[in-house]
């Protein structure tokens, strides 16, 4: 029995549904990722475990209880927003110890796991200051142990880091994955970022539009996407329309140029248009090793992006984008030039429309 | 209240920045002489108690008056009273329309805005003949004629309060805050106490000040229930002094600006940390 079940929990507005029949197990000690774009139900269903929203239908158990109806002040989550929400009129002490004090515990017992929480968050030197005395990271990192020092069953969170600049989100994320693991607390974490998501998660739910796209650990989706828009929306992709030319040995076309697949395609016809997708870095140049696909391509443009060369390739009259490691001695083909290009045949993935 | 100087880069007339300045001071200049003027004259003439001499007489007699303090203190305590009833009906109906019903907002609007729509004495007459006969006889002695001129001064202090919590709310978000104090196991009543009235602060602050103005200085109402309150006192005294009513209005006046002083205050206080909030 998983610890928190979310099954066939579906939220409907009058006629819009925003969330469409939504099931996860997650184990206990699991961190998991709700990925996709704004307005793809990820924050909605969310709420629904933390009880600010009620399902239209379904069912939400926490540890074998029935969470579906409680209130959001009886269900012991813990829950971090992407505007901090810390109470202005109370300092860093108070905010961390308010659930504790609201559940009339000793001031003893709220003190030490104040202090607790105070250095698990690193802000020793920070715990009588007000929140508008605090950077953005500091406040969400008070956030973080307000909602912990409840001991609270599982923690969501709501775009956290979101409001955050770069280098602070970077590193505020490991610390987040670092914390949850170290206290062994069941997670979930809304997002839209899918570095985010891919760094930290154990387990991704990939959505949109109220429907759950994908649910796998980073790698898979990463690697082995099954829908067009986990492939799209998970790092880059190259897209590109196909036709079935030999489903028994796995060929495709895409305008003509032959590719082999890694995918099964025995399913298919001889004739069916596919959609195929390779990622950027599974391309390189065949004068440096041949694999199993080696077709020819143009050149058309040069993007230098740091530690990544993008080159923009054209396959029959498909663009497609090249990735390869920035190496400074690294002769660059020119401009119009046509190359050979070759990639593995797991490489070549055919989707699901 | 800071005026802000125009800097040369907002500046948007040709004109050169100085003339700008001078024509701002110019009109800043002209109005506040529209009010300086009767208030210095008011002023001067108060202090005309004593014949041919510049003295403080009028004041002295003022308060030397057996009827002027109980008559002031009556209004101090209904003010009281009312802001005290006026917090505590309006607070949670401003904080639950704004999370809860969102719809019944032009409602509460409406509602709050028919103190402005009836006059005065319509509204007074109106009390006196609902309240005068049984089942609802509370004009019958003179404290609970007191209760009733307190409830009917809730009401006329609605907008007021009303308006100034609404804006409190909507400055420190208060869904994120109410959604924050739940998931840590808050009840209604603890977020109330513990987490909106402390940040309210200002804004309920500003609305009780614009409240006891109100109350201090209502006259027809408190006049025709038969009330010893400030308002009957005053324009009792510009019926048979001279001078003391001069006296009474710069008194008035000179506790209308410590309210509005102590406002100011608080609240310069209160937006630095506000400001400071937002900008991170």
């Amino acid at each position: 029995m998983s610890y928190l079940s979310i099954s066939h929990v579906t939220k409907q507005y009058g006629d819009t549904v925003v969330v469409d029949d939504f099931n996860l197990d997650i184990e206990k000690g699991e961190f998991v990722s709700f990925l996709g774009p704004s307005g793809c139900g990820k924050t909605t269903t969310l709420r629904m475990v933390a009880g600010f929203e009620i399902p239209t239908a379904g069912k939400i158990l926490l540890d074998g209880a029935d969470i579906t109806d409680k209130a959001p002040n009886q269900r012991n989550v813990g829950m971090i927003f992407q505007a901090y929400a810390l109470f202005p009129n109370m300092t860093v002490a108070q905010n961390i110890g308010f659930g504790l004090s609201v559940r009339k515990e000793s001031k003893e017992m709220v003190a030490q796991r104040v202090d607790e929480m105070i250095s698990l968050v690193n802000l020793e030197k920070h715990a009588t200051k007000y929140p508008y005395q605090l950077s953005g990271g500091q406040q969400q990192r008070v956030s973080l142990a307000r909602a912990l020092a409840i001991h609270p069953q599982v923690l969501l969170l709501d775009e956290p880091l979101s409001a955050l600049d770069a280098k602070i989100r970077v590193s505020l994320r490991a610390e987040i994955r670092t914390i949850q693991k170290k206290l062994g607390i069941t997670a979930i974490f809304v997002t839209h970022d899918q570095e985010e998501a891919l760094s930290i998660s154990d387990r991704i739910v990939v959505m949109n539009s109220g429907l759950m796209e994908q649910v796998g650990t980073p790698f898979e989706i990463y690697n082995f996407p099954t829908t067009v828009f986990a492939a799209n929306f998970v790092g880059s992709l190259n897209n590109a329309s196909a036709e079935v030319v030999d489903p028994a040995n796995s060929l495709i076309s895409i305008d003509g140029v032959q590719f082999e697949s890694g995918i099964d395609l025995k399913e298919r016809r001889k004739g069916d248009k596919v959609r195929v997708a390779i990622r950027p870095e599974r391309l390189s140049f065949a004068s440096e090793q041949k694999k199993a696909n080696v077709v020819d391509a143009t050149i058309e443009n040069i993007t230098f992006l740091g530690s990544v060369v993008r080159i923009q390739l054209k396959i029959g009259n498909t663009k497609f984008n090249m990735d390869t490691f920035n190496n400074p001695f690294l002769e660059l083909p020119k401009i119009g030039a046509i190359e050979q290009v070759t990639c593995s045949r797991e490489a070549v993935l055919v989707l699901d429309e | 209240m800071t005026t802000t100087p125009v800097s040369p880069a907002i500046a948007t007339n040709k004109r050169p920045v100085t003339t700008q300045r001078l024509g701002s001071w110019l009109i800043y200049l002209v109005v506040s002489l529209y009010f300086l003027i009767p208030l210095a004259a008011t002023f001067y003439w108060s202090l005309r108690g004593k014949k041919d001499v510049l003295s403080f007489e009028a004041y002295r007699k003022l308060f030397a008056d057996t009827s002027f303090l109980p008559a002031f203190s009556q209004s101090i305590i209904n003010a009281i009273a009312t802001i005290f009833l006026c917090l505590l009906i309006v607070v949670p109906t401003a904080y639950w329309v704004t999370l809860r019903l969102p719809k019944l907002r032009p409602v509460v609007e409406f509602i709050t805005l028919l103190p402005f729509v009836i006059p005065a004495v319509v509204l007074v007459f109106g009390i006196i003949r609902l309240y005068s006969a049984p089942p609802l006889l509370f004009t019958a002695t003179y404290n609970s004629s007191r209760v009733v001129l307190i409830c009917v001064y809730v009401c006329l202090s609605f907008p007021y309060m009303f308006r100034s919590v609404d804006n409190g709310l909507r400055a420190i978000d208060v869904r994120t805050l109410t959604e924050a104090a739940q998931s840590l196991g808050a009840n209604w009543v603890t977020i109330l106490f513990r987490v909106i009235f402390p940040n309210l602060r200002v804004a309920l602050l500003s609305g009780a000040l614009l409240t006891f103005a109100i109350v201090i200085g209502e006259l027809t109402i408190a006049l025709y229930m038969a009330q010893h309150t400030l308002g009957p006192y005053m324009s009792d005294l510009t019926r048979s002094k001279v001078y003391e009513p001069s006296a009474m209005a710069i008194v008035a006046f000179a506790i209308t600006w410590a309210a509005m002083g102590i406002i100011d205050f608080v609240g310069r206080g209160a937006s630095r940390q506000a400001q400071k909030t937002e900008a991170e």
